[in-house]
């Protein structure tokens, strides 16, 4: 049966790479846009352990793009329905949800005991903190965001800080019209370059590596800008 | 010439962070603009000079998910 289900990554991960990815264990933090997709992705593809975190609800704004969302589950937890999807798409995933978000209390006891971390987040603040805390704790983050017709991803490696050179001029004020809106396909492809650099990072594989992988789908162009 | 996102693209005489941001079309509202690893603030995209060889970041500001 686990054979069969994973048949057709084995062209591109080994038998012996799926199952080490059996034994891995992920934190996704947020679970709207980015954290559905990420989720979907990563338990269908066969790592062992995911926690997801998110302290949401759905609510109707999020139908455009959030792949766990539905008419049926508007007002419910966005972590029942990550938990509902994973049980009917891939019940051999230990999936751990947490109906918080992160916050400067519960960051270190959320991060630890994970191998890496996935940056899910929708606003500046907190991924900043789930940088530091990757940072205290010594775990890889992998970033992703994005903004209508554009997204990015990054690989930041245990202590570096890549994200206070993107993010290191923003204040408050400005992060209030940063709201630019989320697309659909935008949600799916950054989580999707995000969630391949997660596997390169568990098989020990290259990464982006202290550069910003920034897409530009509006005018088909992929930058890969060196810090 | 000048390097825009680690690719090299033509540099003028007077040219303005401005003018670059227009020339490649960065219209996005929220934009971050690093010359030489030095941030520019918006407010001053029109009057800062580039100058030839300079290396300059360009990254949308952006942060949902």
């Amino acid at each position: 049966m686990e054979a069969r289900r994973y048949l057709k990554n084995y062209a591109a991960i080994s038998v012996t790479e799926q199952s080490q990815l059996a034994k891995k264990r992920i934190l996704i933090v947020g679970c709207g846009g980015l954290g559905g997709y990420l989720l979907e992705y990563l338990g269908r593809l066969g790592v062992g352990y995911i926690t997801i975190v998110d302290g949401d609800v759905f609510d109707e704004t999020n139908l455009n793009r959030q792949l766990l969302s539905s008419q049926m589950n508007l007002g419910k937890p966005k972590v029942l329905a990550a938990k509902h999807r994973m049980l009917a798409i891939n019940p051999l995933v230990h999936l751990e949800t947490v109906q918080e978000n992160l916050t400067e209390e519960n960051a270190a006891s959320l991060v630890k005991d994970h191998d890496i971390v996935l940056d899910a987040l929708d606003n500046i603040p907190a991924r900043l903190l789930l940088q530091r805390t990757c940072k205290e704790v010594g775990l890889p983050l992998v970033h992703g965001a994005l903004a209508g017709w554009y997204g990015q991803v990054c690989v930041i490696q245990p202590g570096e800080d890549l994200l206070d050179l993107i993010y290191g001029n923003y204040d408050i004020e400005q992060g209030k019209e940063l709201e630019t809106g989320s697309l659909s396909f935008t949600a799916g492809l950054v989580a999707s370059i995000q969630a391949s650099e997660a596997v390169k990072l568990l098989l020990g594989k290259p990464t982006l590596n202290r550069e910003l992988l920034a897409v530009d789908i509006l005018q088909s162009q992929f930058d890969c800008i060196k810090f | 010439m000048i390097k825009v996102n680690t690719k090299e693209s033509n540099w003028s005489e007077g040219m303005t962070v401005q003018d670059l941001l227009d020339e490649k079309q960065f219209v996005f509202k929220h934009i971050i603009v690093r010359v030489n690893g030095v941030y520019v603030p918006p407010e001053m995209h029109a009057a800062f000079q580039i100058n030839d060889g300079d290396n300059v970041m360009v990254v949308h500001l952006m942060a949902g998910g």
